[in-house]
């Protein structure tokens, strides 16, 4: 767990952190582990259509040595693309390890594959 | 053209009946119809939740067997041939009706059922009931074990639990049904399979089975819905919703509570137990209202039980007003030290403050609103102390763009909960209720609703001094 989908959704929420400052998370010092999951267009297609950062997907994919997406968010979306897509977001598992935010430096830390998003006391607005 | 068909019900939760063929229905884009009279029956007797049986018009038999197929609440459903008070009624009934049964006359088994509900027939008169129907002159082969038709002959009697002083020594019959099977429940046998009592990994918050079902039918769960649960404790709702192939997302501020004691995830335990631990996409530790989710408009539905304070208190991060000055004036003092000391530490958990249940429930309802897709369901829990409930508890949480579509109390004497469903008819995008800016709006403040501090009715067991 900690899946790409997640991350790609997951800012940080420190105070002075936006949702565009505070993301994306980097991953730092992790163990992957890849996992099977259930395949559905639908669902794809529409985190894709709608709602993914595909910068981010990219570099986090990178990151966790993946750089099967191409660089350019893609115009056309057909089985192959799906697939791979598919693969990227909800199979690569992060079960350890942390997530650094890129403006305050908060490390989000992944135990069991749960990362723990609390905030400590001074950091809330 | 509809057909008449006839549910019978388990005589449980009696208020979630109509919420459950609804969603059902809407589900899969069909219409369940109230007859608008039935021969023989009062109108304000039809659809009784108290009663087992409803006679209900769908147009096509694929309808009635997805209920079956989902909901949770269904014994079996019947195309209806006769119903009435005497045998009289449902014979000439029966006949009238000739074309629905005349094509099993030939080469189809069959067997004949004659059975009472809350009584029992004795064999002689069960046996003169069959020869009644005689007249339909079945030449197919008498199948006990496994015939291709099976017609059912109903007696409904009074409920016991809602037999009155009069009805005492005599049971009068109510009500008779004739019909064909078309399906016995199909999604009943689920409340055995998520009994809490059989699960790997559960805690003293867990939802019991049936509920959890149901809860799960009020979301429209279906392959390739995400849904989300943001008071996760053991995940009782994820493993249902996932059940029926939604994808789940779960978060709790607590994360023991998602977690348990073993090396992995309790819940995940419990979800590979299911075969569902594939659509549990993850789960995060965070207060909900300091979330870290990055956009709105993400799922289809919210399902969950929030903390009331009973078992589970509600809680966010923060301070109570009471220590609060101290710690800022030591937080002015060391900054440093403080960020050092609290990201480091593995099981850091910070202060948290009390949150009043129905701050949380407004809270709630606009954070849906704020990460519901249009169209998309908030299912939720909300404890009420029974004699003091008003219709307006629900509406005072609610704000623009967000109708509830659904409120089904489960009694506990002297309280109550109510299971709220919510939908999101608006198109429009609104923002987060714990973003900077956002203003508690509105005038619906005022009033106090039953809900308000509840826990501390509980433990005074709701005496009024
Ligand atoms: C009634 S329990 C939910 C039980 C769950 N349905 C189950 O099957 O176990 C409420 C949960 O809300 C969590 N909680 C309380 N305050 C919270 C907050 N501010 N943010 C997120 N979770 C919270 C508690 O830790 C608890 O696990
Ligand atoms: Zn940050």
């Amino acid at each position: 767990m900690v899946r790409l989908i997640t991350h790609n959704l997951l800012a940080c929420h420190a105070k002075n952190c936006t949702q565009t400052k505070g993301f994306p998370l980097a991953f730092n010092d992790v163990r992957v582990e890849t996992k099977e999951a259930e395949f559905n267009a639908d669902f794809l297609k529409s985190f894709y259509e709608r709602k993914i950062d595909w910068d981010a997907l990219v570099g986090a994919a990178k990151q966790l040595g993946d750089t099967s997406l191409p660089l350019e968010r893609p115009e056309m979306v057909d089985d192959d693309f799906l697939q791979l897509l598919h693969h990227v977001l909800l199979e690569i598992h992060v079960e350890e390890g942390e997530m650094i935010c890129p403006n305050c430096k908060h490390v989000y830390k992944i135990r069991d594959g749960i990362p723990n998003m609390l905030l400590a006391e001074h950091e809330i607005g | 053209m509809t057909i008449r068909y006839l549910v019978f019900f388990a005589q449980v939760h009696p208020e979630f009946r109509l919420p459950e063929l609804q969603s059902i229905a809407e589900l899969y884009g069909f219409q369940v119809i109230k007859p608008a009279s039935l021969p023989g029956v009062s109108e304000n007797e039809i659809w009784n939740p108290s009663r087992p049986f409803w006679v209900i018009d769908l147009e096509d038999e694929a309808h009635a067997i997805a209920l079956a197929e989902r909901c949770i609440l269904i014994k079996s459903i019947y195309e209806l041939y006769g119903h009435g008070n005497t045998y009289e009624d449902v014979h000439s009934q029966t006949l009238a009706c000739a074309h629905l049964w005349q094509r099993f006359k030939e080469d189809t088994s069959f067997r004949f059922i004659v059975t009472a509900y809350s009584d029992r027939i004795p064999m002689s008169r069960q046996k003169e009931i069959v020869d009644s129907f005689a007249f339909m002159d079945m030449r197919g082969k008498i199948d006990l074990k496994n015939p291709d038709e099976t017609f059912t002959c109903y007696e409904e009697y009074p409920d016991a639990r809602y037999k009155t002083k009069e009805d005492d020594g005599k049971n009068t019959l109510l009500h008779i049904f004739f019909g064909r099977l078309v399906t016995v429940g199909k999604a009943r046998a689920l409340v055995q399979k998520f009994d809490v009592k059989k699960r790997s990994y559960y805690g003293n918050t867990s939802m019991e089975a049936e509920i959890s079902l149901l809860m799960a039918n009020q979301t429209l769960a279906s392959p390739g819905k995400f849904i989300y649960d943001p008071f996760m404790g053991t995940g009782s709702m994820a493993y249902t919703a996932a059940q029926f192939g939604a994808f789940v997302f779960g978060s709790d501020i607590d994360g023991r509570q998602m977690r348990g004691k073993g090396d992995s995830p309790g819940i995940m335990i419990a979800a590979t137990q299911y075969g569902v631990a594939p659509r549990i996409i993850d789960l995060c530790t965070f207060d909900v209202t300091r979330n870290p989710l990055r956009c709105g408009d993400l799922f289809d539905a919210i399902v969950t039980d929030p903390p009331y304070g009973v078992r589970a208190g509600a809680k966010r991060l923060g301070r109570k007003e009471s220590d609060r000055d101290r710690r800022v004036q030591k937080r002015l003092a060391n900054p440093e030290r403080e960020l050092l000391q609290t990201t480091a530490q593995e099981d850091y958990v910070p202060p948290t403050k009390p949150y009043e249940l129905s701050d949380l429930v407004r809270d709630l309802v606009r954070l849906a609103r704020y990460l519901l897709r249009p169209n998309g369901r908030l299912v939720f829990f909300l404890p009420t102390v029974t004699d003091e409930y008003e219709a307006v508890d629900v509406e005072t949480a609610l704000c623009s763009g967000m109708e509830v579509v659904a409120n089904s109390v489960q009694d506990f004497g002297n309280w109550g909960r109510r299971l709220i469903t919510i939908k999101k008819t608006t198109n429009e995008s609104f923002g987060s209720p714990f973003e900077d800016g956002e203003e508690t709006d509105d005038d619906s403040k005022n009033h106090v609703p039953a809900h308000k501090d509840f826990r501390e009715k509980y433990f005074k067991r709701f005496q009024k001094n």
